[in-house]
């Protein structure tokens, strides 16, 4: 009986990762189409005229609080500083929240931008840490430092908000580069929609690249296997993926390294959530709170504000960083896990937040499990070579369709990378992946989902931006 | 299961069939990407050079139509179009003329209309957009003929945008008030922008006063929402209407418990230099006009200093902070009452004073 309940297992199992592996392909082929159509769209209605007529109205604008959390950042905070300061927009503030940095962010800011005491009294709108104290750029009066205890990145946004005295903020990584001109389209988009109350915009690697100023002025695939390879994946995952669920009304991340949000319904849900994954976490409950209050709300991804930031550059670091995301991804799931299968929160829980529970919660256990149970059902001369000859290279042709799928998303639609050696690179890497650095994701993706409890961040090494005629 | 699927007699046939699809798709996707952007990059580097030339033989040739080629390919139509509107933007007089007659003369108005038809929506709207720029009084007629049969909303919303940009007297006003009663109210901005082109439109034409009057024919009119008048007021705000100074007193008077509309008053009034409401706003029982008043409260009521001084304990935070900043750019009276405040016994008032004296001496 034992036996033949095993043998039904085996055979379930098989056929359960077959599906799997089916439903997943299906679905990421997908969101290539659906991305496809709404990127051109996009393309064709975003003309220059658009752009020329919103940026020759000084009133077609909101004023803009950007946030910068930032722990430990010296190596990058004055030019990372220097580039939103440059930024094309009517009014604006940045406020950097220097977050019990242990190193000289502070000072460096201090004596870069001529920092000076500021008694400026702080609305306590969220909660956070305690802040040391206000500085205003004697050089710059639009730029506001806060000091505080150490607390987190969500902490240290939250901070921020309670600083900030404009309707909408941007939150940005201290490591990372806006565009000139993505402030601004990104904030249009709450004047054209008033019930627009997130939005994100395209995160793209820096490594590679060249940076002059504060502004990326040569863009370049990064030289590096693990680099080039998270290029590949960042193209996937924000033009493929957070495209397509943008066209499904699901969107469920806006990167926590460049998101714009209105500040009243973030006040109004308390926050950013002391986590790991404090961006999906924050999204979950925007809906949730508009969802629960019948509020008409919108969260859109729109490709075309670019925000350039570093991606690690080892191994260890490379692991560290989607151990933490992985960690996020399941506290952010647990903590809203009322919005799992509920037919209130629509197509954001039976769509978004599915594909998050099923696909990528889920999918890296059934993928463990097909990738152990091929020695076993071979040992045990149950395994049927050809079918699994035949699986493995569909599932790899299927898998290099949907990276090279994403690559043309890129090429077709925005052309960055402009030499074909880059081109033909991405391409070749849209193959490499399946062989080695998939699995090794995976494993590190595993073991998050056991540690999935630990609430560390980890410390990132940083490169400088910009070295005399070198790249990142 | 899976024996029934491997045991059908031509499932590996298929299997293979899909392998070998996909590997031949993803080999001429690669191929696709590189022809694709050898071919962008040819058609940018033409679209450039006709821009240029375009651009050139507008302000140069007598002519320019004879000097330019006639475009053909969708790209060669674009190209034209922007440094037409370009142009447009740039130049009145006889430049202007002659790139308004190039748009017949090379059939791009023509070529724009027959998209402005197109079957895929956001293509009719990207034409639209295009004759919109060109600001052609001859598109008016077809503006309107399009959005009577035009099915998608955002087209509907676009159609109208071009149509303010072409208003020139009181009917042209009440078509598009019409047209846009008929749409569901889209943004603030929208609306403000539509008014706003009207505005500069009749300002150009000298016809400043037909807004006047239609803003005058709306105030009572309950079928017009309370928001278009205030992105009305807002469009004259932006726009810097000198002559409406009366009726703007006229709306903050009619609409006392309305305060978006008040709010409008108060800055588009301001704007012009009329602080006759200020005063009266300061006293508002809503926040949000109290401290669109105190915002230029230093420029007219510093003798009103015991209210504003009263504005330090408001239970408003923008509210308290914005009246000591208002005090610090007053006489030095109302610096000693900001010093007062920042060592009296009220916190949030006194954390106020402290942050606007600070800000006064930076």
């Amino acid at each position: 009986m034992k036996l033949f309940l095993l043998w039904i297992a085996v055979h379930a199992s098989q056929y359960v990762v077959f599906l799997y592996f089916l439903v997943v392909n299906s679905v990421y082929t997908a969101l290539i189409f659906l991305a496809l159509r709404d990127i051109v769209r996009h393309a064709y209605l975003t003309t220059s005229r658009v752009a020329r007529r919103q940026l020759a109205s000084e009133f077609y604008f909101k004023p803009v609080s950007v946030i910068v959390p930032a722990h430990n950042e010296a190596a990058v905070i004055t030019q990372s500083v220097q580039a939103l300061l440059n930024l094309h927009y009517p009014e604006f503030e940045v406020i950097v929240v220097n977050d019990g940095s242990t190193d000289d962010t502070l000072e460096r800011l201090r004596l870069d931008f001529s920092l000076q005491s500021c008694a400026k009294p702080v609305r306590l709108q969220v909660p956070h840490e305690a802040i040391r104290g206000v500085y205003r750029s004697a050089a710059y009066s639009h730029l506001i430092v806060v000091d505080k205890v150490n607390g987190g990145k969500a902490d240290a946004i939250n901070a921020g908000i309670n600083v900030s005295s404009y309707p909408i903020f941007c939150s940005i990584d201290a490591d990372s580069l806006l565009e000139p001109d993505a402030l601004l389209k990104s904030s249009k988009l709450f004047l054209e929609d008033d019930e627009l109350i997130a939005t994100g915009g395209i995160i793209r690697i820096l490594n590679g690249c060249k940076v002059q100023d504060g502004s990326v002025t040569e863009i370049g695939l990064p030289r590096g296997f693990l680099e080039a390879m998270q290029v590949l994946e960042y193209t996937r995952a924000f033009l493929s993926g957070r495209t397509g669920w943008n066209a499904l009304k699901s969107l469920l991340i806006i990167s926590g390294a460049f998101g714009v949000f209105r500040k009243d319904m973030v006040v109004a849900v308390n926050g950013y959530r002391k986590t790991v994954g404090e961006d999906m976490d924050l999204v979950m409950r925007l809906h949730r709170h508009c969802r629960d209050r019948a509020i008409p709300y919108k969260i859109l991804f729109v490709p075309d504000p670019v925000c350039w930031t570093q991606a690690p550059f080892s191994l260890r670091m490379l692991l560290k960083q989607r151990n933490r995301w992985h960690r996020g991804m399941i506290d952010a799931l647990l903590a809203n896990r009322v919005m799992i299968l509920n037919r209130k929160y629509g197509a954001t829980s039976l769509i978004g937040i599915s594909y998050f529970v099923f696909v990528e919660f889920l999918g890296p256990l059934i993928e463990l499990f097909g990738y152990v149970s091929i020695p076993i059902l071979y040992y045990f001369g149950m395994l049927n070579e050809r079918f699994f000859v035949m699986l493995v290279l569909l599932a790899v042709f299927w898998g290099i369709s949907i990276n090279i799928g994403a690559v043309f998303l890129d090429i077709y639609n925005f052309r960055r990378y402009k030499k074909t050696s880059d081109i033909l690179r991405l391409c070749v890497l849209s193959a490499a992946e399946f062989f080695g650095y998939r699995q090794i994701m995976l494993l590190e993706r595993l073991v998050a989902t056991v540690t999935f409890r630990k609430k560390d961040w980890g410390t990132q090494d940083r490169r400088v931006f910009e070295k005399k005629g070198t790249t990142v | 299961m899976l024996e029934i699927l491997t045991q059908s007699p031509h499932f590996y046939d298929y299997v293979t069939a899909a392998v070998l699809l996909l590997g031949v798709f993803n080999v001429a996707e690669v191929l696709f990407l590189l022809w694709n952007k050898a071919r962008v990059e040819r058609s940018e580097v033409k679209r450039q050079n006709l821009k240029r030339l375009a651009s050139t033989a507008l302000i140069t040739a007598t002519d320019p139509a004879e000097l330019l080629p006639r475009p053909i390919k969708e790209e060669e139509f674009a190209a034209y179009s922007e440094a037409i509107a370009s142009v447009l933007d740039s130049f009145e007089g006889e430049i202007a003329v002659k790139a308004v007659k190039l748009i017949s003369d090379l059939g791009i108005d023509d070529h724009y209309r027959r998209l402005a038809r197109h079957r895929v929506w956001y293509k009719r709207g990207n034409a639209i957009d295009i004759l919109s720029s060109f600001r052609l009084k001859s598109n008016r007629e077809f503006f309107l003929a399009v959005f009577r049969s035009e099915p998608a909303l955002d087209v509907r919303y676009r159609i109208i945008y071009g149509l303010s940009r072409l208003a020139r007297e009181h009917a042209d006003i009440r078509a598009l008030a019409r047209l846009l009663s008929g749409l569901p109210y889209l943004t603030a901005k929208y609306t403000e922008d539509i008014f706003y082109n009207i505005i500069t439109s009749l300002k150009a034409s000298g016809s400043e006063a037909e807004f006047g009057i239609f803003m005058r024919e709306i105030m009572h009119d309950k079928t017009v929402l309370n928001l278009v008048k205030r992105d009305c007021i807002t469009a004259c705000y932006a726009a810097g209407c000198e002559r409406g100074r009366g009726l703007l007193r006229e709306y903050y008077a009619a609409f006392p418990g309305e305060p978006e509309i008040l709010i409008s008053a108060v800055k588009a009034l301001a704007r012009v230099g009329d602080f006759s409401v200020t005063a009266e706003a300061l006293k508002n029982p809503d926040w949000r006009v109290r401290l669109a008043a105190l915002k230029h409260a230093h420029l007219c009521c510093m003798d009103m200093l015991p209210e504003i001084r009263a504005m330090l304990n408001d239970p408003s935070y923008h509210v308290r902070l914005n009246a000591a900043l208002a005090l610090a750019k007053g006489d030095n009276k109302c610096r000693v009452a900001l010093r007062e405040a920042a060592a009296g016994p009220d916190a949030f008032a006194a954390s106020a004073a402290a942050y606007a004296l600070t800000q006064e001496a930076a």
